[in-house]
């Protein structure tokens, strides 16, 4: 039911990279036996010092099997890389769960996203769109917690959130994400729910909101992620853990360009 | 600029699905074992084998008024535009409309100013001449992103542009807030038509963005009065003059589209004979 290990894990590795970004546009292609797997990241504007969106974009290729899901993702991102969250709000993660989205207020959503799941149902291989949608939930210890609304809709339907918890990595990294994806059962005699290929953009350029300050509307415009200041030499690093759900690790690091003058 | 969780409920329902079909027993026989363990681990799993419906083509309807409705008169008028359908319930993305208005209609601006395009972009309301403003509006735009439907209210400006080849043009800048502040400028240029109508409004409507990786915006209402009514007491104001003579049936006026997607629509209506 489950798709060849070696497959599976390189799959998932390289889309959560692309889950923790990096400071330009990256073109990368890896093959791996049968496989190919295109990531895209890139922050818009790509400019130091300046809030921006993080765009990424992860295609793989399929060999007919499903990959072995993720069940823990750290990763960590260059240092000096920074969330302001200033003027936003945030959202309550019961009430994503029992309500939806819709439960959410407008200032609290920070992103989306979407792609194509995989799953096997009777030994045949089902495509389903998902789409995700980033919202801020209230800081925990001081950090941020990030809730991802996960929806599928057919031939089966899945709603899930997933929480990310700020983190932080030792020098050269800085600011990271931590989360925790529990398997996805979608039918009994059917494999967990995995990933073909995936999309999101989060950040802030040019958001902003009305907030009532000193008894007046006023637009707030809200900085959200912030292109580090400078770029050290060789690139803006970044580094990957996964632990699999057969609780196997791999860990991946890599080197963004810096911004162009 | 308000997301719009209003319209959301019934749109999620169609919400895109390109799966392969699998054999409805087998998920239907394993469904009730299914939710079970959905309901204990904090997230929701359902058999739904109901295709995604297919997109419907985007139509629209227009409605065009006077006031003050009356023959001869110096008047404002109001164009309605609401365009329903498309993917997911979001119109395609107008680029292209050609509005036909009814023969002896015509615009009166006793203070000819002009402001262009470029000027318009960069400085907005503000680095253009007051007299140059010929009208104001309101538009709602909307996208689809993950899972919702966001929508945005914006402010629209009408104003008289440098002409080209003698003839005459227009500009409109569509000026949003929030969640998105965005400033998008709309050329257009006047030229002669054939009776029924007398003159057409061609404009070109460039895409307008919303977030990496997310489609552009759509509009879904688009309302824009022009001229000042004589009944506001604006003498010297710009203002629609009112032909004296109705032909049978009322004013004519028309509007064609050409969409994101490709297609091509059109509109109609009639401005009613003036008492």
């Amino acid at each position: 039911m489950l798709g060849a290990k070696t497959v599976t894990t390189r799959k998932v590795r390289i889309f959560l990279l692309v889950l923790v970004g990096c400071g330009c546009l990256i073109g990368a292609a890896f093959a791996f036996a049968a496989e190919t797997f295109t990531a895209t990241t890139y922050f818009n504007p790509d400019k130091l010092g300046s809030p921006t969106n993080l765009s990424a974009r992860a295609v793989f290729s399929s060999d007919g099997t499903v990959p072995t899901p993720v069940n823990h993702v750290l990763a960590y991102g260059p240092a000096g890389l920074k969330i302001d969250v200033a003027g936003t709000g945030t959202c309550n993660k019961a009430k994503l769960e029992a309500e939806g989205p819709a439960a959410c207020p407008a200032d609290s959503r920070i992103g989306f996203g979407g792609g194509i799941g995989l799953e096997e149902i009777a030994k045949e291989i089902i495509e389903e769109p998902f789409t995700l949608d980033f919202f801020l939930a209230p800081k925990e210890n001081g950090r941020l917690v990030i809730l991802v609304y996960v929806q599928a809709r057919s031939p089966v339907a899945i709603e899930l959130v997933v929480v990310v918890k700020e983190t932080h990595g030792p020098k050269p990294y800085g600011i990271g994400v931590e989360l925790e994806i529990p398997p996805i059962p979608t039918l009994p005699g059917a494999s967990y729910a995995s990933v073909e290929n995936s999309y999101f953009t989060v950040g802030s350029q040019h958001v902003a909101y009305y907030h009532l300050i000193h008894g007046k509307q006023q637009l707030v415009h809200v900085k959200g992620l912030i292109v580090p200041k400078a770029c050290p030499k060789g690139g803006f690093p970044f580094k990957v853990i996964i632990t699999y759900l057969d609780n196997t690790t791999s860990t991946d690091a890599y080197t963004a360009p810096c911004p162009p003058k | 600029m308000t997301f719009g969780p209003s319209r959301q409920a019934g749109r999620r329902r169609q919400a895109a699905v390109h799966a392969r079909r699998t054999a409805a027993a087998v998920l239907a026989t394993s469904l009730a074992v299914a939710l079970s363990t959905a309901s204990a681990t904090g997230y929701s799993i359902s058999l739904n084998p109901t295709p995604a419906e297919p997109p419907q083509a985007t139509t629209a309807t227009i409605a065009v008024s006077l006031s003050p409705d009356r023959a001869g008169a110096r008047a404002a008028l109001t164009l309605t535009i609401r365009y329903t359908g498309g993917e997911f319930g979001v119109p395609s993305a107008v680029r292209r409309s050609v509005l036909r208005f009814p023969a002896g209609m015509s615009l009166d601006i006793p203070s000819l100013r002009s402001c262009s395009a470029v000027r318009l972009r960069a400085r907005g309301v503000s680095g253009c001449p007051a007299r140059s403003q010929i009208g104001t509006g309101h538009a709602l735009v909307e996208t689809r992103a993950g899972s919702q439907i966001v929508t945005e209210d914006v402010a629209l400006r009408a104003f008289l542009g440098p002409p080209q080849n003698l003839e005459p043009t227009f500009e409109i800048l569509a000026q949003g807030y929030t969640p998105l502040e965005e400033r998008v400028v709309f050329t257009g240029s006047v030229l002669t038509d054939s009776a029924p109508y007398g003159e057409q409004l061609d404009m070109s409507i460039p895409p307008v963005p919303t977030l990496p990786m997310e489609p552009d915006a759509s509009i879904v209402t688009f309302s824009l009065t022009v001229g000042t009514s004589a009944r506001r007491g604006t003498h010297g104001q710009n203002a629609v003059l009112v032909p004296s003579t109705c032909p049978f049936g009322g004013f004519p006026v028309a509007v064609e589209f050409t969409y994101a997607d490709g297609s091509d629509g059109s509109a109609r209506a009639t401005i009613p004979c003036p008492r």
